[in-house]
């Protein structure tokens, strides 16, 4: 009796791990959609002065290593 | 036994000599929306001319170029019957207006803020279009915007406009 009702609900659990993990499936973005990821709202930094001072700021501490961008950029002299 | 092969002789014949069936095309899926001021568009209406059906976005760069171009082949070839379908795809009307009023056109534009008829046709880049006979069957798609493909989608629409003009 006791099997059967462990047997129960291990089934009962795979079937609602099953079904939770559907919610997991990732559709991709339809060309038509591309629009909404280029909206404002979409941008990991949304105030473009903010950002900009940001980037200024990372790239005068990092600048021996290319700043944001490449490494093994600048002029090499420090 | 010699009537059944005279049979499949003349059947085989007969196959020959009947004039090929005119080019096909699966059937172009009936858009049917609303343009700007809430008149419902689809292809239905447009039958008898060849329709070349335009999906395009506010968004989309390339589309600052195609609009005008499609809109001088408008001009040109629409006496023979030739036009265009644009379905914007902009989830916001606002946008498409600002656009349009930037690079105006005089063939019909509709509105699918859904996506749903892009989905139908299987759109899988912006901006795509397909080339609907007189019949409103799909002959051609096109996906992306190139000055070297021009010449190519303005020969299949002058020949689909041939097709009608000599029957």
């Amino acid at each position: 009796m006791k099997k059967t009702i462990q047997k129960s609900a291990m089934a009962a659990a795979g079937l609602l791990i099953l079904l939770t993990a559907t919610g997991c499936t990732m559709q991709p973005v339809k060309a038509w959609q591309r629009g909404d990821l280029a909206r404002a709202e979409m941008a990991f930094e949304t105030d473009p002065m903010l950002s900009g001072y940001r980037r200024h700021i990372e790239f005068s501490k990092e600048a021996a290593t290319g700043g944001p961008a490449l490494s093994g950029g600048g002029c090499g002299c420090n | 036994m010699k009537l059944r092969a005279l049979g499949a002789l003349a059947g085989l014949l007969l196959c020959v000599a009947l004039p090929s069936p005119a080019q096909t095309g699966p059937a172009a899926p009936s858009i049917w929306l609303p343009q700007a001021d809430g008149t419902p568009t689809g292809l239905r209406d447009l039958r008898g001319q060849v329709v070349l059906v335009d999906f395009w976005a506010s968004w989309c760069a390339p589309c600052l170029k195609s609009l005008p171009q499609l809109e001088g082949w408008y001009g040109e070839l629409r006496a023979r019957g030739f036009t265009v379908l644009a379905v914007n795809v902009d989830t916001e009307r606002k946008k498409a207006l600002a656009f349009l009023k930037r690079k105006p056109v005089r063939y019909p534009v509709v509105y699918d803020a859904e996506g749903w008829w892009p989905e139908q046709y299987g759109v899988g880049g912006m901006p795509a279009s397909y080339l609907v006979d007189r019949q409103g069957r799909l002959r051609q798609s096109y996906s992306g915007y190139s000055e070297k493909d021009l010449p190519r989608i303005r020969r299949d629409v002058e020949a689909l406009l041939a097709e009608g003009e000599t029957r």
